[in-house]
């Protein structure tokens, strides 16, 4: 990783230290800046209310010229995470061909909070969740709500 | 002149024949890529494309034929699908190459069908070198600015590069106003400004080095990518900032279309962005930008289309001498282009470091004119140092006439320079005194029958004129050889002997043997710069008993 890249990460660590977006706590290893833990609380308004997100968020070595990937640690039943042990989340900005060098990482935590208030069904990684989403509310809801209770507390 | 983005968030890549797939460029998958204007045929294999629908990791390939001019046979598109899947992205080779000679093209074209065969054919007698770029989809953007920098090095004026680190900076404003962020940006613009800085460096420094400043700058991945990206922000900046130029070319707002299309990491130039460089950063300052589109397109005869952006002086008139980028374009890549007289420039900015003599001449006349003194009391340090006397003069005979030693066994102090200056004779019983003087004639004669050598002789001649020596055969013969040595590391220096000094005493020569009359060192002899044929002289007649020999002086 170049020395650029470092500058820019230790930057944004920075930024996101004085400006975290409430609900949110990130860890920072000082030997292995290119990887940030991030503690996300389910936010109030939607389904994941009272559970806590362990997320991780890998910088690549070509960072900014690269997206940094985020993948969720703890299970989380969400059309837009993959419903594996990767637990991978890729779409708008994160995606590499949409990614541009000037975002920055706080705008990533702001898309992934939103994106747990509003799934976005018509980009879903995982369709059969989608599809739930779309046609039966109520049971993605259940299952949702369920699912915090059994690995998010 | 715009093209039209034909596919939202589709990639298009259009590929070379099957003939000579492994010549042409490939793309990193999901790269974006729609350059082609409106006004040109379909590229070759006409409207083949492979498109890329939504998610990045379920692409689906699809065959689609649109141009009605090429009608591929099955076993042609089977082929063609059987290339589209196994295709790799070519991720090896320099991200920029070494410039090299445009007969390699024709070469690697000479099994491809005639149109390319033909177009290619008639480039060398035109574009004699080009470079080729990594094609990892930013090949276009890299293009241009590795060219931009290397057309401002063309003029070799430092005060050009720090010009253009100002004017770029203005251009901030229009960063500001785009919305980009200047913490963030700024990291992208130090690279380009750093870059600037350096090569500035090594035009000062006259070294011929920023030629290779610029080609490691662009193969340091990180460096590069700060500088494209920066470029990109400022074509996005510069079509946000006039949007009524381009709006009727976009399919979809300004804002989105540079968001998509000129910031996004991943995605290669398109005319618009090409356009946009254009007037932003290149027609500015001067330059042109060409790009000449080697495809199937049919021109005139065996020419290749040609876009060129061309500068205007503000009065509106065109400029006069111009310097131009060139870009050569082949489906889906692009490369740089080189006119013979493009690369004349920079060669000869490598041979200026020559007129930078004088500080050199310099240094070495106050050095000599220390250490001749010097030398007699530390004869040995110096005289390691191999090459230095060549003759040996400056310290040898100082050390042997101060020392005031009769007996020749001068070997201890010769020995350092042994392997530069024969030994002396030892059979010349020669006294001291003798020697002081013969040492200052023969060094005068010396530098002024042979003034190129070296100027560790200045010192000596002061002594010329006041003791015509006795002369002394012997010694003159043996070590004649010795001290007329040539060469030497010393340039001509302004501090030298004029080549008339002393020729007041042209007779005053004590060594009159056969050997050095019959040589040119002899003023008599014709090839002697001091040329003065002998006079007769009654006196000296009759007290000269050998004409050969002991021919003293009789003024």
């Amino acid at each position: 990783m170049s020395t650029g890249a470092k500058k820019r990460i230790m930057r944004e660590y920075g930024e996101c230290m004085s400006d975290t977006p409430p609900g949110m706590k990130i860890t920072f290893d000082e030997q292995n800046m290119t990887e940030w833990e991030i503690l996300l609380d389910g936010p109030e308004q939607s389904v994941y209310a009272g559970g806590h997100f362990k997320l991780k968020l890998t910088f690549p070595n070509e960072y900014p010229f690269k997206p940094p990937v985020v993948s969720f640690k703890t299970k989380i039943y969400h059309p837009n995470v993959s419903n594996d042990d990767k637990g991978s989340m890729c779409l708008g900005l994160l995606r590499p061909e949409e990614w541009k060098p000037p975002n920055k990482v706080v705008a990533v935590l702001r898309l992934i909070q939103t994106l747990l208030i509003e799934p976005n069904p018509d980009d879903a990684i995982e369709p059969s969740i989608a599809n739930e989403y779309k046609e039966n509310r109520k049971e993605f809801d259940k299952t949702a709500k369920d699912w915090v209770k059994r690995y998010a507390k | 002149m715009m093209s039209r983005p034909s596919v939202l968030a589709a990639g298009f890549h259009a590929y070379p024949p099957p003939a000579f797939e492994h010549v042409v460029h490939h793309h990193h998958p999901g790269v974006s890529y729609r350059p082609l204007p409106t006004s040109r045929p379909p590229e070759l294999p006409a409207g083949y494309s492979q498109q890329h629908t939504g998610h990045h990791a379920r692409t689906a390939t699809q065959v689609r034929m649109s141009g009605p001019a090429y009608m591929a046979s099955d076993e042609e598109l089977a082929q063609l699908q059987k290339l589209s899947q196994d295709y790799q992205p070519e991720t090896t080779g320099p991200l920029v190459g070494e410039r090299q000679s445009t007969s390699a093209l024709a070469h690697e074209y000479r099994d491809a069908d005639p149109a390319y065969r033909v177009k290619t054919a008639s480039l060398p007698d035109k574009y004699a070198f080009f470079r080729t770029c990594r094609g990892d989809g930013h090949c276009g953007w890299r293009a241009i600015a590795f060219t931009y920098f290397e057309a401002l090095l063309r003029a070799a004026d430092v005060t050009r590069l720090e010009d253009e680190h100002v004017r770029l900076r203005s251009m901030h404003n229009l960063l500001n106003h785009a919305g980009f962020a200047e913490d963030v940006y700024n990291d992208f613009a130090d690279e380009a400004f750093e870059l600037l800085q350096r090569l500035a460096d090594s035009l000062r420094a006259l070294d011929g080095s920023a030629d290779a400043v610029l080609l490691d700058a662009f193969n340091d991945p990180s460096v590069a990518m700060s500088i494209i990206t920066y470029f990109k922000l400022l074509a996005s900046a510069w079509i946000q900032s006039h949007p009524n130029d381009y709006a009727p070319f976009l399919d979809y707002d300004v804002k989105t279309y540079c968001s998509l299309n000129i910031e996004a990491a991943q995605c290669e130039i398109d005319h618009v962005g090409i356009n946009a460089l254009a007037e932003a950063v290149v027609k500015p300052i001067g330059f042109a930008l060409e790009v000449l589109y080697l495809d199937r397109s049919q021109g005139q005869g065996d020419e290749i289309d040609t876009h060129r952006f061309e500068p205007t002086a503000p009065n509106g008139q065109p400029l006069q001498s111009i310097t131009t980028m060139r870009l050569l374009y082949r489906p889906g890549h692009y490369d740089i282009l080189y006119k013979v007289e493009d690369v004349a420039s920079p060669m000869l900015q490598q041979q200026q470091p020559v007129p930078t003599q004088a500080p050199l001449q310099v240094n070495l006349a106050g050095y000599t004119d220390e250490f001749v003194p010097m030398s007699s009391n530390m004869p040995d340090i110096m005289t390691m140092i191999p090459g230095l006397y060549p003759s040996g003069i400056g310290q040898r005979w100082p050390s042997l006439s101060y020392d005031c030693d009769p007996n020749p066994v001068p070997q201890p102090q010769i020995t350092p320079v042994s392997a530069y200056a024969p030994t002396p004779t030892p059979a010349a019983p020669v006294a001291s005194s003798h020697q002081e003087y013969i040492t200052p004639v023969r060094a005068s004669h010396i530098s002024y029958h042979n003034p190129p050598s070296n100027h560790i002789q200045l010192q000596p001649p002061v002594n010329i004129p006041m003791h015509p020596a006795p002369p002394q055969p012997s010694l003159s013969i043996d070590r004649g050889p010795a001290i007329v040595e040539r060469g030497g590391p010393f340039r001509p220096s302004m501090y030298e002997l004029e080549p008339g000094f002393g020729s007041g005493q042209p007779h005053s020569l004590p060594f009159q043997t056969s050997i050095f009359r019959n040589s040119h060192y002899n003023t008599a002899h014709f090839l002697n710069p001091d040329f003065q044929p002998e006079e007769w002289s009654p006196d000296s007649e009759y007290a000269t008993g050998n004409r050969g020999r002991h021919k003293s002086t009789s003024q």
